[in-house]
């Protein structure tokens, strides 16, 4: 796992009621036992971490967010945008 | 006595408190046994160019441990300090209570928690993260802690209540008022059970610049009646009972603490900062009218007492009012001079303390009072608290913009 992986599992594992250590890019998110509200929170600690801004209404499933393999895709294609691209502040 | 109509009488089961001088109400008892005083330096955030630096702060509070057990409410964790604060309070009062919730019939329970601010630190810190440090974004859950009914859906979710949930908000009778609520809907047959009280915590950076602003805050400290007064001190926490239908405590055999016996509330309707003798009276009349009682049944008075030059005066001008000659025989005592001025919550903790009292036969002191203002001429128990028979117990509470809220404590049903 690369270090964008990594962090994002981090990140995952610290909004988890029950963290688990067998989480790969393969997990459905759903087999982490995320809720609607849990997923805001970590997303919102992904734009935190990353800088980036993700696209997301709680109201609307969200097919990036399948597995943990399709945020990293996903956060990556937004860094690699960079932060203006993205409509960062800072 | 307050079934004359038919209407039924509410008592108490519970009661569970937080404050800066314990964190439940047996070490609030005892705090108050040893006129203990919970103002201290303020700290926990920079003080930068404040002026007033002394506040009663709650600094050993651990909502992992207090709250850890909580089950249906996912989200506590994530709440504000005002919501986990309320939420110590509710869960000490319905330990105490004995019932097991969600209560046979949801619908049946109510949920009434009120602050005077809600979640006013967080609201400073989410605009410090925007304003000055540039985030983006503000915490998912900002809004949910912010929200000043947010403390009673919290309790409400963990205790399954089903039937009335919402927050009084009435500044410094923000309390009383909800627990005035509770025991009208109660006594009028809407609900059987409630969960009523108030929590407040906003001592934060911009909280204590407005206050400062009003130049109402002492800078040297929380001395109710004395002639050395001059300003309240901000204090924390919450104050929350558990209320049942007399039939209701009756029918479990459960062990009942006071019976909520009168409720009386006014407005002065004329200056939201200068407090007036007429709006105090009538609300202390009417408690007394509601609780079928006269002026000398009370022993014990719990004062609303800030320690602010015109509040104490103009209370004790009002007691006198109301109470003509046995207003000297009266015990009173401002026990925020032991938990500072705990805002919204103040009428839940007194409630708490006039409970204790009449439970015990003591009655806690004013501390800080070694030379009395002329004008405070009544006894206020100053310094030490004393043994007092109390069957009946008042509660004053007096709010910014002249809102006052009155409870009258009287002793279980017999």
């Amino acid at each position: 796992m690369d270090e964008v992986g990594t962090k994002i599992v981090e990140i995952l594992k610290k909004h988890m009621k029950e963290p688990r250590d067998d989480i790969s890019m393969s997990t459905p998110l759903t087999d982490l036992k995320i809720e609607s509200l849990d997923l805001a929170m970590i997303v919102f600690d992904i734009e935190d971490t990353f800088g980036i801004e993700i696209p997301y209404n709680a109201n609307e499933d969200v097919e990036d967010f399948k597995t943990v393999g399709s945020v990293v895709d996903r956060v990556k294609e937004l860094v690699a945008k960079g932060p203006a691209a993205a409509g960062a502040k800072a | 006595m307050s079934n004359a109509n038919g209407a039924r009488r509410v008592v108490v089961t519970g009661m569970g408190a937080v404050t800066p001088i314990g964190l439940n109400v047996a070490d609030l008892w005892a705090s108050m046994h040893e006129g203990k005083c919970g103002v201290t330096e303020l700290g926990g955030f920079p003080v930068d160019d404040l002026k007033i630096l002394i506040a009663a702060q709650i600094k050993d509070f651990d909502p992992k441990v207090r709250l850890k057990h909580f089950q249906r409410d996912k989200l506590v964790m994530h709440a504000d300090r005002y919501s986990w604060f309320a939420a110590a309070a509710a869960d000490e009062a319905v330990r105490q209570s004995g019932l097991t919730f969600p209560v046979a019939d949801p619908y049946r329970s109510a949920c009434i928690i009120g602050s005077g601010a809600g979640g006013l630190t967080t609201y400073e810190q989410s605009y410090r993260a925007l304003f000055l440090e540039g985030k983006r974004a503000t915490h998912p859950l900002t809004l949910l802690r912010i929200i000043g009914s947010s403390a009673s859906a919290h309790v409400g979710i963990e205790f399954g209540i089903k039937g009335p949930t919402f927050a009084t908000c009435s500044a410094c009778s923000t309390a009383t008022h909800a627990i005035g609520i509770a025991r009208d809907y109660i006594k009028n047959g809407v609900v059987d059970v409630a969960i009523a009280g108030a929590s407040e915590s906003v001592i934060n950076y911009g909280t204590m610049k407005a206050w400062q602003a009003l130049h109402v805050l002492s800078p040297e400290g929380c001395f109710p009646f004395a002639k050395k007064r001059n300003g309240t001190v901000l204090g924390e926490g919450a104050g929350v009972l558990v209320l049942e239908s007399y039939e209701h405590a009756k029918a479990r055999g459960a062990t009942i603490l006071a019976e909520i016996a009168g409720y009386g509330m006014t407005s002065d309707a004329k200056d939201m900062v200068n407090p007036d003798i007429e709006g105090p009276r009538e609300a202390m009349r009417m408690a007394l009218d509601d609780a079928q009682i006269s002026p000398a049944d009370i022993q014990y008075l719990n004062a609303h007492g800030t320690a602010t030059t015109i509040n104490d005066a103009n209370e004790t001008r009002a007691i006198k009012a109301v109470f003509g000659n046995h207003a000297k025989n009266l015990a009173i005592s401002s026990t925020k001079s032991m938990t500072g001025h705990p805002l919204g919550a103040g009428g839940g903790i007194e409630a708490a303390a006039c409970i204790s009292a009449m439970r015990e036969g003591w009655v806690p002191p004013t501390i800080g009072l070694d030379d009395p203002d002329p004008e405070c001429d009544l006894d206020y128990i100053p310094n030490v608290g004393r043994k007092l028979d109390v069957t009946y117990a008042m509660s004053n509470s007096f709010a910014f913009g002249g809102l006052n809220a009155v409870l009258v404590f009287g002793p279980p049903p017999a």
